[in-house]
């Protein structure tokens, strides 16, 4: 299906079209060349196009792993930070859900007194800056004792997750309706049946979607991170930043880039699929 | 997962437990400082703590390696987990240290066991009063290292830039400020051994040169060592031995007067300038970088086998070698593992720094990070002082006793911060100022 998609589409494109369409595909893989081939070299050294001497070369000579070598090795702590990144990314988008979905039909449905000041209010998060609220919290933290601790860096990153989630489930639950539950109703279903086979079915793909950024933004705050894991917590945005703070980029450093981009190029082609083929096809076909 | 149990279980118990934990991490220390507490003691202490999280610099693959390779199983076989803590700035765990204690958190009840530092960054815990104590003489690997006071040599393991090191830390490695030529881009007769062949060498070849911006200390160290070559009274380094207050800021100011009115001039022959304003790298991977492009043909920075390691995991040209520069004025150094007051950990944080200064882990660092040895080799039976001795990455271009008869001592820490000021203000931000007027005004700001 995707596949005739593209054909379509290249046949419609005027030539002036495609080009501009290359031009931008160059611009989103282009930095992602030099990453890919520094992530093998040895010596890479201005004003040589490839590098002067491969890792492949060197490898038997080092006794260090070197470049990919290095990666995968538990000394790179590539393995930990994926793990933790995943993990806490995993928990806070439930914890989101659990908050952001009543939260946001009440947002979405209900009338009150200073509701327009509430919503204001709820996304003030994005407008502090982040360095303000991670110090802030440090301080509060360590005196919890959660410094240091998944607990602590779980609940920092609700705070820049809550606001997003919030508005997207809100769109969502705007969008619904109470037409199809009060159908249900008519017909006879009782509420647990309604929130069961009706709304959350047709909520699916806006959650899933709003599971995915949260998911996405989580797994790339470094600061917070950084700040209440005292880093104690590596997780691949913390691991990522000590490794190129220096300015350059090693073949190691190069590998760990690589590896740094590939949850959120799985999440963006998993949620390409789900969000289209099955959640739609589930919550609006039948 | 099980480890976020862990970790979860061991917040909830630290918190609930604290004050318990307290006194007794206070009467450890007590009793391990007055000398009641033997090593048995300690070793089994360390077993009931089971961790120690040692944060350090994680900028060094072959460290961080070496880390894990070595040091991990060694303190295994002592019972204890070591959790390295890779930092990109020793001073987040200065601030993380005292932001701690701070808010209240006393002996036993902090998250940093043991911290590799040295200059400022001890100067400043120690001006805080958040060390463990006076512990590295009553470790029983203090006997490799040279603590009598008629020995010149041991002047290194009693001061830290200039401070008095107490015993609150202990040495752990030594560093040497050396430069390396890229042979492949200047002849051997080019290669300058004083700061005027090396002027004389950039009106020729301008931009090929830069040096690290201060205030990072590589920087620093660089133009301390253009302060001692220039120095008015021609004794070098001996005048930068005292603390501001006992030399004053108007000597200081004549004192270094010279030096910078040297860097002022060079401004305009360094990398970029073309007569103008020139690029410092901001630390010593971009100055690397530099190197390995061919973009400066010098890289200066402490790193007495920096050009064997580089050598080793391409950070460094092929034709890398050193060379002695500035001539009798190379500074030297050791830097140090310390134990914060409120280390969670104290026992198996002495087990660690034990460790670390034992003749093994001595050998084994030099010989698979290059990074020098911090003990004495004088102190070590002849055996022990071979093997240190094999397995140095050994040097290019220049040998050991060369390296050796041009060393000079750091400056006083508190006229660091009066030196760096004074270069930021004259030659970044290009005063007008007299260099007296800047030095007063930064030797008033420190004081206050």
């Amino acid at each position: 299906m995707a596949f005739k998609n593209v054909q379509s589409l290249s046949e419609r494109l005027s030539p002036f079209q495609k080009f501009y369409l290359i031009v931008i595909a160059g611009f989103i893989l282009g930095p992602f060349i030099p990453l890919l081939i520094q992530s093998f070299a040895f010596r890479w050294a201005w004003p040589d196009l490839l590098p002067s001497t491969w890792w492949l070369e060197q490898r038997d000579k080092s006794m260090l792993p070197l470049a990919w070598d290095y990666v995968f090795s538990p000394y790179s702590r590539v393995w930990e930070a994926t793990v933790n990144t995943v993990f806490i990314g995993s928990v806070v988008t439930v914890i989101c859900l659990a908050i952001c979905l009543p939260a946001a039909r009440v947002l979405a449905r209900e009338r009150f007194r200073g509701k327009s000041a509430f919503e204001f209010f709820l996304s003030l998060p994005l407008i502090v800056p982040e360095a303000a609220i991670g110090i802030a919290l440090l301080m509060i933290f360590i005196r919890l004792g959660l410094a240091g601790s998944y607990v602590g860096i779980i609940i920092a990153h609700l705070i820049p997750t809550i606001p997003y989630m919030v508005r997207m489930l809100t769109a969502v639950y705007q969008g619904l309706g109470r037409d199809f539950e009060e159908q249900a109703m008519i017909l006879g279903a009782n509420r647990r049946q309604i929130l069961w086979r009706v709304t959350l079915p047709m909520l699916l793909p806006g959650v899933v979607a709003g599971a995915l950024f949260t998911f996405l933004v989580s797994t790339n705050i470094f600061l917070l991170t950084f700040f209440l894991g005292q880093g104690q917590i590596v997780t691949l945005p913390t691991l990522l930043f000590s490794k190129i703070s220096g300015g350059t980029l090693d073949a190691s450093a190069a590998g760990i880039t690589l590896i740094v981009t590939l949850p959120g190029i799985i999440l963006l082609i998993l949620s390409e699929r789900f969000i289209k083929e099955e959640a739609f096809g589930k919550g609006f076909g039948n | 997962m099980r480890s976020t149990s862990k970790y979860l279980a061991a917040a909830l118990v630290m918190y609930g437990t604290a004050a318990f934990a307290d006194e007794q991490a206070e009467q450890f220390r007590d009793a391990f400082l007055d000398g009641s507490a033997g090593w048995e003691d300690v070793r089994a202490r360390a077993k009931d703590e089971g961790t120690v999280n040692l944060y350090y610099w994680g900028g060094n693959d072959v460290l961080n390696v070496w880390m894990d390779r070595v040091v991990a199983p060694a303190m295994e076989a002592e019972g204890v987990k070591l959790n390295p803590v890779r930092i990109t700035g020793t001073k987040d765990a200065i601030d993380l240290v005292l932001a701690e204690k701070n808010s209240g958190k006393g002996v036993g009840d902090g998250s940093v066991d043991a911290i590799w530092l040295n200059g400022e960054n001890f100067a400043t815990l120690k001006r805080q009063d958040a060390l463990f104590g006076s512990f590295a003489q009553l470790l029983p690997n203090a006997a490799n290292i040279e603590w009598d006071q008629s020995d010149s040599r041991s002047l290194l393991n009693f001061r830290d830039f200039g401070v008095e090191t107490e015993g609150k830390e202990m040495p752990w490695s030594g560093e040497q400020y050396v430069c390396a030529v890229n042979a492949a881009r200047v002849e051997a007769g080019d290669v300058p051994s004083t700061f005027e062949e090396l002027r004389a060498y950039l009106e020729k070849n301008p931009g090929k040169f830069t040096y690290i911006k201060p205030p990072h200390y590589l920087g620093n160290t660089f133009v301390q060592a253009a302060i001692y070559a220039h120095n008015p009274d021609g004794n070098g380094a001996e005048a930068f031995q005292s603390s501001l207050d006992e030399i004053g800021a108007a000597e200081l100011a004549r004192l270094i007067t010279p030096g910078l009115e040297y860097l002022k001039g060079l401004e305009p022959l360094l990398l970029d300038a073309n007569g103008g304003k020139p690029r410092y790298p901001e630390d010593n991977a971009a100055l690397d970088g530099l190197f390995l492009n061919g973009e400066v043909n010098f890289n200066c920075k402490f790193g007495l086998y920096a050009v064997a390691t580089g050598l080793a995991t391409g950070t460094y040209p092929e034709k890398a070698q050193e060379f002695i520069f500035p001539k009798g004025n190379m500074i030297k150094n050791k830097n140090y593992l310390a134990i914060p007051a409120n280390a969670p950990n104290p026992a198996a944080a002495l087990v660690l720094v034990d460790y670390m200064t034992s003749v093994d882990a001595q050998v084994s660092k030099l010989k698979n990070v290059g990074m020098p040895a911090g003990i004495d080799p004088w102190k070590l039976s002849d055996e022990d002082a071979a093997a240190l001795a094999e397995a140095s990455p050994g040097h290019t271009g220049v040998n050991q006793a060369e390296l050796d008869a041009n060393t000079a001592p750091d400056t006083n820490a508190t006229l660091v911060d009066v030196i760096e000021a004074t270069w930021l203000d004259y030659i970044e931000r290009g005063s007008d100022a007299p260099i007296a007027d800047i030095v007063a005004r930064a030797a008033e700001n420190l004081n206050k």
